[in-house]
């Protein structure tokens, strides 16, 4: 069953101390719009890195090949499913 | 009282208790094949799977007090590529039997039923009720895949029961409200997943699963996990790299970088679904509507990177095997989700709801018709096997419904999981007697041979491969040897040895006799005459 723990954002004016709110952050759940918003963010390096692997390996010819398109695939997928999460906002992932 | 027999429907209710029942008898039954298998392996006394002989040699080295990561380039040109867990695991036994594949093949055995144990726990502990516990951990035995696997003196299957353990352990930890029994949860979950990683490297998955778990529930327990493992397991890194002269680093990291075949992937992961679709595809669907609609559980992260892992099957040299772990968390969210399932319906009352129960028991007796392995000429299933006209399609009359009906499968996949007969044992003491037979050292491609004639065991062949692949391995002073013929016999399998090799042996050694044991064939070679080159 979904608990639903209150993961919205805390109001500044509520905390008295940088400390008290990086503890917050740490104790509490992610919400699913922070996991879709980490996962866009891995998925997207991860498909610049697969890229990049032609940028610095000078040596290599032939442009994108399958292990490559299959690595690019899987970080695209990983993309659409965390911009999927975004819209799902502060509920716990 | 259980769910399943809840309800306004009794008709219904008992129908789906015996196709329950159906469906727990079909598993129960690939756990007797399993049985049977592993009962008759451990009485094989010689190599099954290519690289078991190896992983003996791996037990006997720690036995002995000596590292099994060795320099390649000097007598007996021989190193292992992983990791040491399993090895020292059957190191008492070592001691008290001497070399033997017994007590591995028992290890990997109990390694099996154990992480089928914990999938029926974790159902359990999730409100799996009555029949669906157990079934959800026989499903993870009645995989082709499992059962062939299981019962060899390879270290992945407790691996996977390290994997299993660590993630029923840590499944709960946030809910857990006493902080000291929190803290030893982690900690127990810490060293499941270090031993995992230290039985074999692809439980990187697991810990990456746990970590990214951890910290979506508490971001500050996935930093801490991530910490502890990094800390645990990069010490004991760092440990064994001094302690081998960097042996270790060379020859199981930087040895494992092989070539990557994407057809090869898709082929096992074609397979893969087409077998265990009827587990994957309800687990797939749960992982979703954790995903979107409830809290992601550690067993949907699990399978989500066990599913990126397979993909690694495509690596040369890996296979089937490394879809096991994505087997085993298919199988404990498909029993969590099946649970959810029948709680939520269960307190309604529409006949729709009800006889959508009928569906779970349904999925097990579809998923144990799509794994159908069978030994047909030995009793007492030869009688079943017949009398539901199932044919051999695999060596000695096995039939493995993984291949086509020619017995073809892709790349990769283990061509094993038939019985070993009377003719196999009379093959490997034939071998075993020309061993013993030669003078001088042994090049075999199996280790079993040499160390049952007391003779060295010369060369891992795959890891000359992975090395000489990686451009980390000369040879030359084994090409040396060759052409001094110092050799007194060669036994080749499939010829994993590096080209360079093949070659030296091809032009001083001729081939004799080929025996043919477990359906391979072992190809012997003699040096040729002096004058012959």
């Amino acid at each position: 069953m979904a608990t639903r723990e209150n993961t919205r954002r805390i109001p500044l004016q509520n905390r008295d101390s940088l400390r008290a709110i990086l503890r917050l952050m740490w104790e509490r759940p992610l919400s699913k719009r922070r996991l879709g918003l980490l996962l866009v963010l891995a998925g997207g390096a991860g498909f610049v890195g697969v890229l990049a692997v032609d940028l610095l390996d000078a040596g290599r010819v032939g442009g994108v090949g399958p292990t490559q398109s299959l690595a690019l695939g899987v970080m695209s997928l990983i993309v659409l499913v965390g911009l999927s999460l975004l819209p799902l906002g502060d509920r716990p992932a | 009282m259980p769910a399943e027999t809840r309800g306004p429907y009794p008709l219904v209710s008992r129908l789906q208790k015996a196709l329950l029942w159906a469906a727990l008898l079909l598993l129960f039954g690939y756990l007797l094949v399993f049985l049977t298998y592993a009962a008759n392996l451990i009485q094989f006394p010689f190599d099954y799977d290519q690289g078991e002989g190896f992983e003996l040699v791996d037990t006997l080295l720690f036995s002995q007090g000596r590292w099994p990561w060795q320099d390649v380039e000097t007598y007996p040109f021989y190193s292992s590529n992983y990791p040491p867990l399993f090895h020292l695991l059957a190191v008492p036994f070592a001691w008290l039997f001497g070399p033997s594949y017994a007590y591995g093949r028992i290890l990997g055995t109990l390694a099996t039923l154990i992480a089928a144990g914990a999938i029926a726990c974790a159902v359990r502990r999730d409100g799996g009720p009555g029949l669906l516990a157990p079934l959800s951990g026989l499903a993870f035995i009645a995989s082709n895949t499992i059962y062939h696997i299981g019962p060899l003196n390879r270290q992945h299957m407790s691996m996977v029961m390290f994997e299993t353990l660590a993630v029923v352990v840590l499944a709960n930890l946030e809910s857990i409200a006493d902080s000291r029994k929190r803290r030893r949860t982690f900690w127990a979950g810490l060293l499941l997943i270090l031993a995992a990683g230290y039985t074999k490297q692809l439980a990187l998955a697991t810990a990456l699963a746990a970590i990214a778990f951890l910290f979506i529930r508490r971001p500050r327990s996935g930093l801490q996990l991530a910490t502890g493992l990094a800390l645990s397991g990069g010490g004991i890194f760092l440990l064994l790299t001094l302690a081998t002269d960097g042996q270790w680093w060379l020859q199981t990291i930087s040895a494992n970088v092989n070539r990557y075949d994407p057809h090869q992937a898709l082929g096992l992961f074609q397979q893969w679904f087409g077998l265990h679709g009827f587990l994957v595809v309800p687990a797939l669907l749960f992982l979703l509507y954790e995903l979107y609609v409830e809290r992601l559980s550690i067993y949907s992260v699990w399978l989500a990177a066990a599913l990126a892992f397979g993909l690694l099957s495509g690596k040369w040299g890996a296979g089937d095997s490394y879809f096991s772990t994505a087997i085993a968390a298919s199988c404990v969210l498909t029993g969590v989700g099946c649970t959810r399932l029948l709680a939520n319906q269960s307190a309604r009352r529409a006949l729709r709801p009800a006889l959508a129960m009928l569906f779970i028991p349904l999925l097990y007796l579809g998923y144990g018709r799509a794994v159908l392995h069978i030994p047909t000429h030995s009793p007492p299933f030869d009688s079943i096997a017949a009398w539901l006209d199932i044919t051999p399609n695999a060596h000695n009359g096995f039939h493995d419904s993984a291949r086509g009906p020619e017995g073809d499968f892709p790349p990769g996949y283990a061509d094993i999981g038939h019985l070993t007969t009377g003719e196999d044992l009379r093959a490997g003491e034939e071998l075993v007697a020309m061993v013993r037979a030669a003078e001088g050292p042994v090049l075999s491609e199996d280790a079993s041979f040499a160390l049952l004639a007391g003779k060295d065991v010369v060369s891992n062949p795959t890891q000359l491969l992975n090395l000489a692949n990686n451009g980390l391995y000369s040879g030359d002073a084994l090409v040396k040897m060759l052409q001094e013929r110092v050799f007194g016999l060669i036994i080749l399998r499939a010829g994993f040895f590096p080209g360079a090799i093949l070659q030296a042996i091809g032009e001083n050694y001729e081939p004799g006799q080929v025996i043919s044991m477990n359906g391979f064939d072992y190809r012997v070679y003699r040096p040729r005459p002096a004058q012959e080159s």
